[in-house]
């Protein structure tokens, strides 16, 4: 899936830190986040809840929290969008970059129908009425739902979650993005219809040449369907690897920990281990390693500096002691 | 059965409820007549003498000398021929003596309701999407409205524009346009006040409610302008609680007219109502009484009417 | 969501922070206002019908009368702290007869019979398009000026609005485990609605009477003002407004403005609290609102 050619990243994240101001000070919810996604790639961001894997690719949108700081930089297909102005923002989010949420049902607007949500992104890009209703319809029928003209009368209640979920990335897709931002796309899904989903998300992203960033918190599944997995613990980025990399031989031991809690297809059926104790926000962290309450493998040494990403075999880890052939 | 016909039953009996309200109310506005400690025929003479014939008149409009049943359907034969009898203290019919008071009362309450909707939408829409002190301070400004009673609004406006400033008439109610609008300004505005106080809590409620909403995230992720977000998607997705509460505020701004027509000395429909309560002038208290109950079911049916055709989320499960 | 939790959870705090002061404040006029009623002899410093046309509409502030004075000349103080009793002890009635007849009428109808269910809120439908206040004046009519009709008729009138609170929480608390556990034990229904349910109402009801007290206090001192209430030599703060409302157009307000004011604070005060007991009944319930 990868491209040849190593063109200019659409999605560049450096360094990037933010915190929102709290009852005592500042509360940091990231620290230090880095990621690169090219076009025709995808990026899967992996974590658990409150990991700040849906805060940092709503940050390359400009979505940021009310009064948050930021620092570091995001840069979107040559835009910097932490010291972006609002113009510049809203056509960011016009024409160079699109997100689909997690839960069809919230983000569609329940009041009104599929066309008027259909031709509000295509007009916001600047497309004409006409032109955008049989736009909408043409994007309809290209995400696979029959009787396409009909259905832009008909309000999202009358959908089933799979088909608006294929609404709205028509609505994605609807002003032709180079980066697409797609949040936990298939966590509010039945099963069935996740399949479906993903591989139309995927083929889209083919066709178009899309980049495209894939959170979500199955870590089997960001294996399967990314060419880059990103793994993020408590607002900080643990480790980075190819896909197939990764669910080989996990660098970090929080990766190990995911793989482990998760039945696994092609593994040795071992029993599934839960991670130990809960998963933290970045206010919540320990000095040193934010994993190294929860590690089995943590010592003195771990409680003294975070870990910088280092690279290990295909990986980069940010552990001191990666890859489980250094585990007890 | 099909969505159609789900939707007429659904109609058909909503229509049905309404006339059953307005029935059982009538009952009881006939029914307040025959409370009334002695002969009902004296207290509808209110000491005057009138001839026999006049008297056999009043017997039979309100059923006298039948049974509660017999007597109260006689009354409403009347009633629903628009018939609403003779004041006892102008010896006029009904019908004029509200006929003659209606509009200026309509325009109060027309004017009051402008001055509602327009503060309280505002107002509402400023503290979505203001600061959190703004927020604040209109929260505290619409709690402070909504507890403010209309005869305290009323010394206030007086004492203030009318008195102290002199830039507001202190009586009546104009004539022409203009005028009209100059003298019920302050009226106008003495009854808005609470009204626009609950409508801008609740809008407030409601836009904070949506703003919170995904799709309004997502609208912002696609680049669509601020007004745009606020129009389409929070104030479209409010339009359920919004609608509402301005139907029942603009009922109550019928009944709310009494205490500022009174004190304003406006020959209206409210100041009529007080003045024939404290005559005892039975036909129009029951007439101005059951037009009050009139005008609360016809607006509660149409704006439950309205919503789904408003808002498919508000549409029950019948019709869909 | 879960990446704005820390940032929610920090800015309730906050909001919790300034609701009790407020909260505090209007606790502490009531409890002010409520002393005064009740010790309105012992404070009050003239009779509130001694007049003295010599010291008529002196402004606030002025040596021996702190409020000033009325038309006649009545000390406003005086005629403030003795009017408040009645201004006090009609609303209260109002809310206790309809919180009673409220909670009967929306227990039997969350808990009785199908039918009755049906009887009970079709009745309180109907009974909503009655506003309080034109059923206050239809009493008033009937039985003439004074405040026991208009009282019996408002507490008529608020009940459906206690009928329905209670019936729905009733509905709600009635589908939990513990009262089918209950029933299951072979305790009979209305056991364990007036032992079980009834307490578990309890907080809700209190708010509920907290927002009647303050349209009960609304209305009567409305038809007081317009002279439909409390008949002379009875007074309340309805009815001295009224009397102060000549003084308007000489240009002195105070002895209008002065009640009008008590009100006002009266109802916000009222509200304030009655809104605070609503919104810690549940947190679910204003985390959905």
């Amino acid at each position: 899936m990868t491209t040849t050619v190593d063109p200019r990243p659409v999605l560049e994240v450096e360094g990037l830190s933010l915190s929102v101001p709290g009852h005592d000070g500042p509360v940091p919810l990231l620290a230090d986040v880095g990621l690169v996604v090219r076009p025709g790639e995808t990026v899967g961001l992996v974590g658990e809840s409150g990991s700040g894997k849906s805060l940092t690719i709503r940050t390359a949108l400009g979505l940021t929290p009310r009064r948050a700081r930021t620092a570091g930089r995001v840069t979107v297909d040559g835009l910097d969008v932490l010291s972006a102005g609002r113009g510049e923002l809203r056509e960011l989010r016009r024409h160079t970059a699109a997100m689909v949420f997690q839960d069809p049902r919230a983000s569609v607007n329940g009041s009104r129908t599929i066309g008027a949500h259909l031709v509000e992104g295509l007009r916001a890009g600047g497309v004409d009425r006409r032109q955008a209703r049989a736009r909408a319809v043409e994007l309809l029928e290209r995400v696979g739902i029959r009787e396409p003209a009909r259905a832009m009368r008909r309000h999202p209640g009358e959908f089933s979650g799979g088909m608006l979920q294929r609404v709205v990335i028509a609505g994605a897709l609807s002003t032709n993005p180079r980066l697409l931002l797609a949040d936990e796309p298939t966590t509010a899904l039945d099963v069935t219809t996740q399949a479906e989903v993903v591989s139309l998300l995927t083929s889209m992203q083919a066709e178009a040449g899309m980049g495209m960033v894939f959170v979500t918190h199955d870590l089997t599944l960001a294996a399967a369907v990314c060419d880059r997995v990103v793994v993020m613990y408590a607002g900080r980025v643990v480790e980075v690897a190819a896909g197939d990399e990764l669910f080989r031989s996990p660098a970090h031991p929080y990766t190990a920990a995911l793989l482990d809690a998760h039945p696994g297809l092609h593994g040795p059926r071992a029993a599934l281990r839960a991670v130990p104790g809960r998963p933290l926000a970045l206010a919540e962290t320990p000095s040193g390693c934010s994993f190294r309450d929860r590690c089995t493998e943590a010592d003195d040494a771990c409680a003294e500096e975070v870990p910088a990403l280092r690279r290990h075999g295909g990986s980069d880890a940010a552990c001191l002691r990666p890859g489980r052939e250094a585990w007890a | 059965m099909t969505v159609r016909a789900g939707t007429t039953r659904w109609v058909l009996g909503r229509l049905a409820g309404a006339s059953g309200t307005v029935v059982v109310a009538s009952v009881v506005v006939y029914a307040a007549l025959q409370l009334v400690p002695g002969d009902p025929l004296a207290t509808l003479t209110g000491g005057k003498r009138l001839t026999e014939s006049q008297l056999d008149v009043l017997r039979q409009t309100y059923g006298l000398d039948k049974g509660f049943v017999a007597g109260y359907l006689d009354w409403a034969g009347h009633v629903a021929r628009f018939d609403l009898g003779t004041s006892s203290v102008y010896q006029d019919s009904v019908n004029s003596l509200l006929a003659s008071r209606l509009p200026v009362s309509l325009a109060l309450i027309g004017y009051a309701a402008v001055v509602t909707v327009v503060l309280g939408l505002g107002v509402a829409v400023v503290s979505a999407v203001a600061g959190r002190r703004t927020a604040t301070l209109a929260t505290v400004l619409t709690s402070g409205a909504a507890a403010t009673p209309p005869f305290v609004a009323v010394i206030v406006l007086l004492a203030v524009f009318s008195v102290g400033l002199g830039w507001f008439p202190v009586t009546g109610a104009g004539s022409g346009f203009l005028d009209r609008v100059w003298h019920l300004t302050l009226p106008a505005v003495a009854m808005a006040i609470a009204a626009f106080g609950v409508l801008a809590r609740v809008g407030q409620a409601a836009f904070a409610d949506q703003l919170r909403r995904e799709h309004v995230e997502v609208a912002r992720s696609r680049g669509v302008g601020r007004a745009a977000v606020l129009r389409r998607h929070v104030v479209r997705n409010s339009l359920g609680p919004v609608v509402t509460v301005v139907g029942l505020l603009l009922a109550s701004l019928f009944v709310g007219t009494a205490v500022v027509e009174t004190a304003f000395g406006i020959n209206g429909i409210g100041a009529f109502l007080v003045s024939s309560v404290s005559r005892q002038d039975f036909p129009v208290v029951q007439a101005v009484s059951l037009l009050a109950v009139v005008v609360f079911v016809v607006i509660s049916t149409a704006v439950d009417l309205l919503l789904p055709v408003l808002d498919p989320q508000l549409r029950p499960a019948v019709t869909r | 969501m879960t990446l704005t939790v820390p940032a929610l959870r920090a800015r309730r705090v906050r909001r919790n922070r300034r609701g009790p002061v407020a909260v505090v404040g209007a606790a502490v006029f009531l409890a002010v206002v409520v002393v005064a009623a009740v010790a309105a002899p012992l404070l009050a410093p003239y009779s509130p019908d001694a007049t003295s046309l010599l010291d008529s509409l002196l402004p606030p502030g002025s040596p021996g009368h702190l409020l000033g004075t009325d038309s006649t000349g009545r000390d406003v103080l005086s005629r403030l702290l003795y009017g408040a009793r009645l201004s006090l002890l009609a609303p209260l009635g109002v809310v206790l007869a309809s919180t009673v007849l409220g909670v009967a009428v929306g227990l039997v109808a969350a808990r009785g019979p199908r039918w009755a269910d049906l009887l009970l809120s079709r009745t309180m439908d109907i009974a909503f398009a009655f506003p309080s206040l034109l059923l206050a004046m239809l009493a008033v009519a009937v039985f003439g000026a004074g405040l026991a009709a208009p009282m019996v008729a408002l507490s008529i009138a608020y009940t459906p609005f206690v009928g329905r609170v209670v019936r729905s929480l009733a509905v709600q608390e009635g589908s939990r485990a513990y009262v089918e556990s209950y029933a299951v034990m072979g305790f009979s229904t209305t056991w364990v609605t007036l032992r079980h349910l009834l307490p578990n109402l309890a907080p809700a009801l209190a708010a509920q009477a907290a927002l009647a007290f303050g349209y009960a206090l609304i209305d009567l001192a409305t038809l007081s003002f317009l002279g439909l209430g409390v008949r002379p030599p009875e007074s309340d703060w309805g009815s001295m407004i009224a009397q102060a409302q000549p003084a308007i157009l000489q240009g002195l307000p105070a002895s209008a403005i002065v009640p009008g004011v008590t009100v006002l604070l009266t109802v916000i005060a009222v509200n304030l609290l009655g809104e605070h007991l609503g919104s810690s009944v549940g947190r679910t319930d204003r985390e959905r609102a």
